[in-house]
């Protein structure tokens, strides 16, 4: 399974953010989206999750048969960078709920194997989720995402402000998750792009460029990719 | 000197225009339908920003003449009256009549001189264009307080002298005209000088130079005591001589020098220690006051949910009880107000009774007579009806033929509108992300959940507020027709249910609110007055009890259709977060 862009427009009022972006991502996995801060990769996000209207274009899965399928809400995981959760819930009353009312799922594991697979500390458990650190409430995010099983994952600079722990035990989840879906992950850090990503992406003048993945860990990779973003400041 | 005060005078100039244009453009742009249009160039536009700054200074001008010539003026206009009135009843004999008026106008201009001190800005306070200047553009603080502090004195010289005109014309002689503006100054070097002591004081107890308006908000009280005295002086024909008056005023002035001294020894590091330590108080004023999510936050981990519940239910129960002091306490707390006034007018009315027919009977008789009314609808000797026939009438016809007049109460006790703040703030704005939230069969799930839990939180006030009605229909004559007093506990209900309904759609259909409850919506916004502005309306329709039932229940099964329609085929699209 493919996904597929097709000449998407975003405009706020005569600012275009995004301009005719073309781009084909495929399944198994994981896309670094790179770009500077205020290129976009938000916006991108948002118009995917159709939290925004876009000005044109279409994006769609292409199946096997190379068939067209329309994209449903349900098979996009979208994980923001500031997370989000009730925080009147406990994480356990927040996983119990999230698998009901996906019916759909058949859960694999029980929820506290689900909180051990997150390293979520037990303590932590049981208690309200405003109380969460930063790290756990992305936990929980990463973990919601994993049940639900998105064809797609859209990643907003998920690594942001986490520990170096925390930040190495997501990115092996999202190592560990991305067969059997599309991953995109959002990013300014180049670091943490080419550590993680198998493809990278830059989001540039309003458009998807893909980047020579040959070239990815070449000493002289990361002074291209910083070469072609001061391209899109010169532009 | 006068070069460097001309220079930065137009560096704060310059700066205010640009941040009042900027700020102005950026307001436009920000209101809607006319927002859109509007082009960013706008704000490099030269020709606007000369339109806004002749705008500006005839603003300018337009302070100056409220604040100084009309102030002044209208104490030379009451001063003249005084002074005519007291040489009409003779009360100053032997006093010429330009002595009279001038020591009316002086003793006057003196109370209003320290109103001004008290009301007035301080030139330590904190501005915008101060601490740009001070603290981006790296200016001197003493100098830009001092340019600004002699600013205001210029303008307060000519404006005292321009009101000295009416003065003139009124018959004051020419050296108060001149001496006022005068006195103004030195006053308000005084004002200052005090304040510029108080905080080198403070600096050397290493204390926070905040600007702190207590002392201000009693010295104006003060004043404000003192105006029974300044008016019994007056009533009575009494004045102060000129000589005390000018006294005075050379006591004032020497202050005013002591004033100047002070202002002086303040530093430039004091200017800006000032200023940097009433940017923090502002910040921190900002903070809590934008701060509207407080109230929202008040979440308790108490108690769990059945287990039979499930899903978007057992979202549901969580959340009600998680939010319970914020969502119920209202409309019970309303309920139990009505139902305690309802208790106190029926033991109003057996009390009525116990003195007109004595303790050993009082029991017997209520019991034996409430049987009566309940079996047989006689009920006059059992209970004292009203004795006031206008009073009365007046509640007969409240309760008889306006019913609709009780989405009055109704609309007090309700809690929709805090509900739907609180679902968002605290639950949907963070599942909004989740696309399973966003799925059409889903949003109406949770809908029609939520409406149920609204109607049931908001049942005990509008039953009680039917039983208040049913109290009055009671006492005023028993029910018109039979099954009365039940329809009319159904119309309380049936209002409530639809004045919950139309917050919670009007939530779902716009979602108008931002994570720090504001509403966001222009639309919302519109829809929330002419809502308004109907129920007003309806308020004073006359009707039927038993027609308004009727037209009611049609009415809520119709407007329940339309809205879970309107919900399920847009909520998708509407329902979405705003940061």
């Amino acid at each position: 399974m493919e996904f597929v862009i097709s000449h998407l427009v975003k405009s706020y009022g005569s600012k275009q953010v995004l301009k005719d972006v073309d781009f084909t991502f495929e399944e198994g996995r994981i896309y670094g989206l790179l770009g500077r801060n205020g290129s976009g990769k938000t916006t991108f996000f948002n118009c995917i999750n159709s939290d925004i209207d876009i000005n044109s274009g279409e994006f769609y899965f292409r199946g096997e048969g190379n068939e067209k399928i329309p994209v449903m809400p349900e098979d996009i995981g979208y994980l923001v960078s500031t997370p989000t959760v009730p925080e009147f819930m406990t994480g356990r009353e927040f996983l119990k709920f999230f698998i009901e009312v996906h019916e759909e799922i058949k859960p694999d594991r029980t929820i506290d194997e689900y909180f051990d697979y997150m390293m979520v500390p037990e303590d932590d458990r049981d208690r309200l989720l405003k109380d969460y650190s930063h790290g756990t409430k992305n936990k929980m995010q990463m973990l919601l995402n994993i049940i639900a099983k998105p064809n797609l994952m859209l990643l907003d600079e998920p690594l942001t402000s986490l520990d170096v722990i925390i930040a190495e035990e997501m990115k092996n989840v999202i190592r560990n998750q991305k067969q059997g879906r599309i991953t995109i992950f959002s990013t300014h850090l180049l670091d943490v792009a080419v550590d993680l990503c198998d493809e990278i992406v830059l989001l540039h003048n309003g458009k998807l460029e893909p980047i020579d993945k040959s070239n990815l860990g070449n000493a002289d990779f990361k002074e291209k990719i910083i070469a072609a973003l001061k391209d899109q400041d010169d532009a | 000197m006068l070069k460097e005060f001309k220079k930065t005078l137009l560096k704060v100039i310059h700066l205010r225009s640009i941040i009042g244009y900027n700020g102005l453009v950026y307001a436009l742009k920000k209101t809607p339908v006319i927002g859109k249009i509007l082009p960013d160039k706008l704000y490099s536009t030269m020709f606007l920003k000369v339109i806004y700054w002749v705008f500006h200074v005839i603003a300018e001008v337009f302070r100056l003449f409220i604040g100084k010539i009309f102030g002044l003026g209208l104490i030379y206009v009451f001063s003249f009256i005084l002074m005519n009135l007291y040489v009409e009843h003779d009360m100053a004999p032997g006093v010429p009549n330009s002595v009279l008026y001038s020591s009316l106008a002086l003793f006057f201009f003196i109370i209003y001189a320290f109103c001004g001190i008290m009301l007035n800005k301080s030139v330590f306070g904190w501005t915008n264009d101060k601490e740009y200047m001070v603290f981006m553009l790296r200016m001197n603080a003493r100098k830009l307080n001092y340019t600004l502090y002699t600013y205001d004195l210029v303008k307060l010289v000519i404006g005292y002298l321009l009101a000295g005109i009416i003065g003139a014309v009124l018959g004051a002689p020419f050296w108060l005209c001149l001496g006022i503006p005068v006195l103004a100054v030195f006053i308000k070097l005084f004002g200052t000088g005090f304040q510029a002591f108080r905080f080198r004081r403070k600096r050397k107890r290493n204390k926070l130079l905040k600007i702190s308006i207590t002392g201000n908000i009693i010295g104006f009280t003060c004043i404000l005591l003192a105006a029974p005295f300044v008016f019994m002086i007056v009533a009575n024909g009494y004045y102060i001589p000129l000589p005390v008056m000018l006294a005075v005023s050379g006591v004032l002035i020497l202050l005013g020098l002591w004033g100047y001294k002070e202002i002086n020894a303040c530093d430039s590091i004091l200017h800006r220690r000032i200023l940097h330590d009433n940017i923090g108080k502002n910040e921190l004023n900002a903070y809590t006051k934008t701060d509207n999510t407080k109230s929202f936050k008040k979440i308790k981990a108490k108690g769990s949910v059945k287990e039979s519940k499930k899903g978007f239910e057992y979202l549901n129960a969580l959340f009600l009880k998680r939010h319970s002091g914020m969502l119920v306490a209202k409309p019970i707390a309303f309920a139990v107000v009505i139902f305690a006034a309802m208790g106190l007018v029926i033991g109003l009315f057996i009390y009525g009774y116990y003195q007109r027919f004595g303790a050993q009977n009082c029991l017997n008789m209520v019991g034996n007579n409430l049987l009566n009314m309940i079996l047989f609808r006689h009920y006059e000797d059992a209970l004292l009806p009203l004795d006031d026939q206008s009073v009365s009438s007046f509640f007969r016809w409240l309760a008889g033929s306006h019913m609709l007049a009780m989405l009055f109460p109704i609309a007090i006790a309700d809690n929709a509108f805090k509900s739907t703040q609180a679902m968002y703030i605290n639950c949907d704005n963070c599942l909004m992300t989740f696309s399973f939230f966003k799925q059409r069969e889903k949003i109406i799930k949770l809908f029609d959940i939520r409406f149920k839990q609204l109607i049931k939180i908001h049942l005990a006030p509008a039953i009680a507020c039917g039983m208040l009605a049913n109290l009055i229909l009671f006492c005023t004559g028993g029910q018109d027709f039979p099954f009365q007093y039940v329809l009319t506990v159904l119309v309380c209900i049936l209002m409530n249910v639809n004045y919950s309904l139309i917050w919670l759609a009007m939530y779902y259909l716009f979602q108008p609110f931002t994570t720090s409850v504001n509403v966001k919506s222009g639309i919302y916004n519109v829809i929330r007055i002419v809502v308004s502005c109907l129920l007003t309306l309806i308020v004073f329709i006359p009707s039927n009890t038993f027609v308004l039932t009727v037209v009611l229940a049609v009415f809520t099964a119709v407007f329940v259709f339309t809205m879970r329609k309107l919900v399920y085929k847009h909520a998708p699209k509407t329902w979405k977060a705003k940061s």
